[in-house]
């Protein structure tokens, strides 16, 4: 169909409004991060920096500095806390979505795992404090990768399970034919086919365990196993005069999962659509 | 006896839930044939293969597989292998590991099992195409390679799940051939599910027919073709399938005396010169009287005594080349009769149509059972 | 597979994930429901623990700064699901469209998802900062406000702000689902309401919206028990104040535990706010559900 002239103005600023409402605040957190200090308490602001300030940055990524020492070691927890509960998670998920899928484990198991992920985590939270309290495993990466783990659990199970259900059902009954034991079947025959999938249900577990921040809160309380998260909320708590150093860690700590959404979107979209609208 | 026999089926049932997919099944089959299972969808021909293979579980009964029980074995240890309908090759393997996985799984040393790929391979002349991945393949090489996967672990009995039914219909022609060949080449036994009644009677030697759960009719196809049991079997096999008439059959000294009504009113009246069986022993009844198109005909038949001609009105002629098709409206149906290609006939013409009787069957009219 | 092996393999297959599962959220759970009728305290020197039956709940419900707490988280998921939803629509029946730039547009949109929550707290905290914030800036420059404003530090806005902090990262989702609900509809089915003399908002209200509704309806339900649940934006952006004004369920009782250390009436919160999560959650496979039901149909 054409559209009119004004039907055209109408569509293209709905297109630019929309554009700046979603990039604009990200825009002013990055220029904030390489803004002069002086520039960003001015009154009304300088929304162009006088300069370029990369300084910021380069004291994050400086072990020895302060700020580089705790931005770095919490970029060190949460990606060895979300990569190893989201490889642990895959390793559990995949197993028990076979059986979801394939040796008839019944659905109302399945929405039970769901739903231990929808309650608040306030409903779990004191009995695991006490808990890991009681076991010295407070302040740990390892505690966090084990409650990550089971937070990843029950979505990946999910994501996996409707991946094996569209898988040919043939090509299995083949390998037991064939005489495979079933985790033969799976390593040799499932999970080559299943890779794609895999991989996008590891990049969205990833990205949730890379955004979690209550029991982060809880359960760390210093360099040795603080996540990014609480890092940032440290930051922006404590008494930092430049904001700048704020942003640029935000900046930071956003862009590994940027980068991975805008390079694997169709395979985080369509993972994103299916975990929340499929039954 | 049950020793010598590569299957036995007995008293085979399987239900999900309310429905009764298999009815007491009875199927017995030697070494070395090749027994194809056909039938409409629906009828329960593949939830047998299924229950064969054991990959679905049977409700009762007992399945035997070289005289061994293995009602209630795994797939694996059945010593059996099958052809699916879509392959259901390994997509991420090559054809070379495709075809060797089961001996893979076996732990065969590298050196046998790859001899015995090259022998398979050879024999279904895709020696060419070992190192490709399934996706690089044809229709048709996949099917071979799924073949391949089959035989290359000798086992004593060969599945095929509608193996054919994914191929174009020119490809189909070939590997039903194909088929042919390599079980006349290795004498192997075959149970072959099929719809397609051609690709039945073409490769079978022996038939089971199934409808709704039952097995039907079992038997050669010359039997099947020749002999059916019913009217349903009489109707799905052959094509264009039996003509199925309603006459009259009346039983008299030495032959039966046939009247079949027409629309126009009067009725085409035959001889069947055989002695009335049993069936006919109460006089006068109604049936169904089954000619297959090719004992309605003009051309000249050599069995004379059979032969009996009748004036009939051919309301539709579609010449298919080698044969023209007449269809007569005969007996509440119509009928269709096989006349030769070049037949001086027209639509709307009255034509004298010559109907053999030495190949008539007769069914019950409300049982549709062979009389 | 026959059955005995196939049934010890479902549960061979599943148990580790079982395990961990009961491990890590049913025991505490129970253990959770169990300390709501006691009066437990968090504390280095181990009390013992008393069962008081249902007093911890008995004062719950009776609690006016609880009930205040549940208002406030029901507005906050109401207000900012609402928004979502409606935003979440509107860009994509925009993205829908064919025009220049859409498919740059449409990668664009993934961005404020992928930001971090923590992240997106603590900019938006930034933005509104009441001295140097960027939006006090804008909208003064632009003459629509004429003074300063402290956007998160005054109660009458605090709530708002947080909400459409929230709404600005959570908004993709929603778009997204509908957007894959949108190329569904069929296009001849618009083009013979077209035909038939509809205008494009009747097409829209009787055609396209009745269609994307079920996935539409899934994904908002599953937003509002993540909304329900709200507890690290409100932490970083105003913790809670001013005046209480931003404090949600999730925080109340992160304070009756670890700012009261009041273990057992934090558990009878915590059991509360989770039973109505329940109800949320059981909607959810309702819903859930007649959309799977109906899509297969």
């Amino acid at each position: 169909m054409r559209r009119t002239m004004l039907q055209s103005v109408f569509l293209y600023s709905c297109v630019v409004a929309l554009a700046l409402f979603t990039i604009a605040p990200l825009l002013w957190l990055v220029t904030m991060s390489i803004s002069a200090p002086t520039d960003l308490t001015e009154v009304p602001l300088r929304w162009i920096p006088s300069e370029f300030d990369f300084s910021r940055y380069g004291a994050l990524l400086n072990i020895d500095g302060g700020s580089g020492e705790r931005f770095l070691s919490a970029l060190r927890n949460s990606i060895l806390t979300a990569g190893g509960a989201t490889v642990i998670a895959l390793m559990l998920a995949i197993p028990a979505a076979y059986s979801f899928s394939r040796r008839g484990a019944s659905m109302v198991l399945l929405f039970a795992f769901l739903a231990t992920i929808m309650m608040p985590p306030i409903t779990y939270i004191l009995p695991l404090y006490s808990t890991f309290s009681a076991f010295g495993m407070l302040n740990k990466t390892t505690t966090l990768i084990i409650v990550y783990t089971a937070m990843l659990l029950p979505f990946a199970t999910w994501l996996m399970k409707a991946n094996i259900d569209v898988l040919p059902v043939e090509v299995e009954q083949a390998a037991f034919m064939e005489g495979a034991s079933t985790s033969y079947t799976i390593r040799t025959v499932v999970l080559p086919l299943a890779l794609p999938a895999i991989a996008a249900t590891a990049m969205l577990s990833f990205l949730v365990a890379w955004d979690e921040f209550f029991y982060a809160l809880i359960f760390t309380n210093d360099l040795s196993a603080k996540t990014l998260p609480v890092a940032i909320a440290d930051f922006s708590a404590g008494r930092v005069t430049d904001y700048g150093v704020i942003a640029s860690v935000g900046v930071m700590a956003t862009l590994p999962p940027a980068i991975l959404a805008i390079c694997f979107q169709k395979f985080i979209v369509s993972g994103l659509v299916a975990g929340s609208v499929k039954g | 006896m049950p020793e010598n026999q590569i299957l036995s089926v007995e008293s085979l049932q399987k239900t999900y839930g309310d429905v009764h997919v298999l009815k007491d099944i009875n199927v017995a089959m030697e070494p070395g044939e090749f027994l194809v299972l056909v039938g409409p969808s629906g009828c329960g021909k593949s939830t047998l293969l299924s229950c064969i293979s054991g990959l679905t579980e049977v409700s009762s009964g007992t399945i035997r597989i070289a005289g061994r029980d293995c009602t209630h074995m795994e797939p694996a240890n059945r010593d059996i292998a099958m052809v699916f309908q879509s392959y259901a090759l390994f997509p991420n393997m090559s054809v070379e590991r495709n075809i060797g996985f089961g001996l893979e799984v076996r732990k065969v040393a590298e050196a046998e099992k790859k001899a015995k790929v090259s022998e398979v391979a050879d024999l279904l002349k895709i020696e060419h195409l070992l190192q490709r991945r399934p996706a690089e393949l044809s229709g048709g090489q996949r099917q071979r390679v799924a073949m391949g996967r089959a035989l290359v672990r000798d086992p004593k009995l060969f599945l095929f799940d509608e193996p054919l039914s994914n191929l174009d219909a020119k490809l189909r022609v070939t590997m039903r051939t194909e088929i042919k060949r390599i079980h006349q080449a290795t004498g192997a036994s075959i149970v072959y599910v099929t719809h397609d009644q051609i690709e039945a009677m073409t490769l079978a030697t022996r038939i089971v027919v199934m409808k709704d759960g039952v097995v039907q009719q079992i038997g050669t196809p010359h039997e099947i073709y020749n002999k059916p049991v019913n009217a349903f079997v009489a109707d799905f096999m052959g094509a264009p399938s039996m003509n199925l008439m309603k006459g009259k059959a009346t039983p008299e000294e030495g032959h039966i005396r046939l009247e079949i009504p027409t629309p126009q009113g009067r009725s085409v009246s035959l001889i069947d010169r055989k002695t009335p069986s049993q069936s006919f022993r109460n006089g006068p009844q109604d049936v169904l009287i089954g000619l297959r198109p090719e004992a309605m005909t003009d051309q000249k038949l050599s069995n004379g005594s059979a032969l009996q001609s009748a004036e009939c009105l051919l309301e539709v002629v579609e010449p298919a080349g080698a044969d023209t098709y007449a269809v007569i409206h005969l007996g509440e149906t119509e009928a269709i009769a096989r006349l030769s290609a070049d037949a001086p006939v027209q639509a709307g013409e009255m034509s004298s149509i010559t109907f053999d009787l030495s190949k008539v069957s007769y069914f019950d009219i409300s049982s549709g059972n062979r009389l | 597979m026959f059955g005995r092996r196939r049934k010890q393999e479902k549960w061979i297959l599943l148990a580790p994930a079982i395990l961990v599962l009961a491990l890590i959220t049913l025991i505490p759970l129970a253990n959770t429901f169990w300390l709501s009728f006691t009066d437990t305290r968090i504390s280095a020197i181990p009390s013992p623990v008393r069962f008081i039956g249902l007093e911890n709940y008995i004062y719950a419900l009776t609690d006016p700064e609880f009930r205040e707490a549940l208002y406030r988280t029901l507005y906050f998921t109401i207000v900012s699901v609402g928004l979502e939803g409606i935003l979440g629509v509107a860009v994509a029946v925009l993205l829908n469209q064919k025009f220049r730039g859409h498919l740059i547009l449409r990668a664009l949109i993934i961005l404020p998802w992928a930001v971090p929550t923590i992240v997106n707290a603590v900019a938006w905290r930034l933005i509104y900062h009441p001295d140097y914030g960027a939006l006090n800036s804008l909208l003064f420059q632009l003459g629509l406000i004429s003074d300063y404003r402290s956007w998160i530090g005054d109660p009458a806005t605090a709530m708002n702000m947080v909400i459409l902090a929230d709404v600005w990262k959570n908004f993709p989702l929603v778009a997204y689902v509908a957007l894959a609900a949108l190329q569904t509809v069929p296009a001849d089915l618009n083009k013979a309401a077209a035909i038939e003399g509809a205008g494009p908002w009747k097409r829209f209200w009787s055609i396209t919206l009745p269609w994307i509704m079920g996935p539409l309806m899934v994904v908002m339900v599953l937003r509002t028990i993540e909304a329900f649940r709200v507890f690290d934006i409100i932490y970083v952006m105003t913790g809670g104040g001013p005046a209480d004004s931003t404090k949600t369920a999730s925080f109340y009782v992160y304070q009756e535990y670890f700012n009261y250390l009041r273990s057992g009436s934090g558990a009878s919160y915590a059991v509360l706010v989770a039973g109505i999560s329940a109800v949320l959650i059981l909607f959810y496979y309702s819903s859930a559900k007649r959309q799977a039901t109906g899509a297969t149909a």
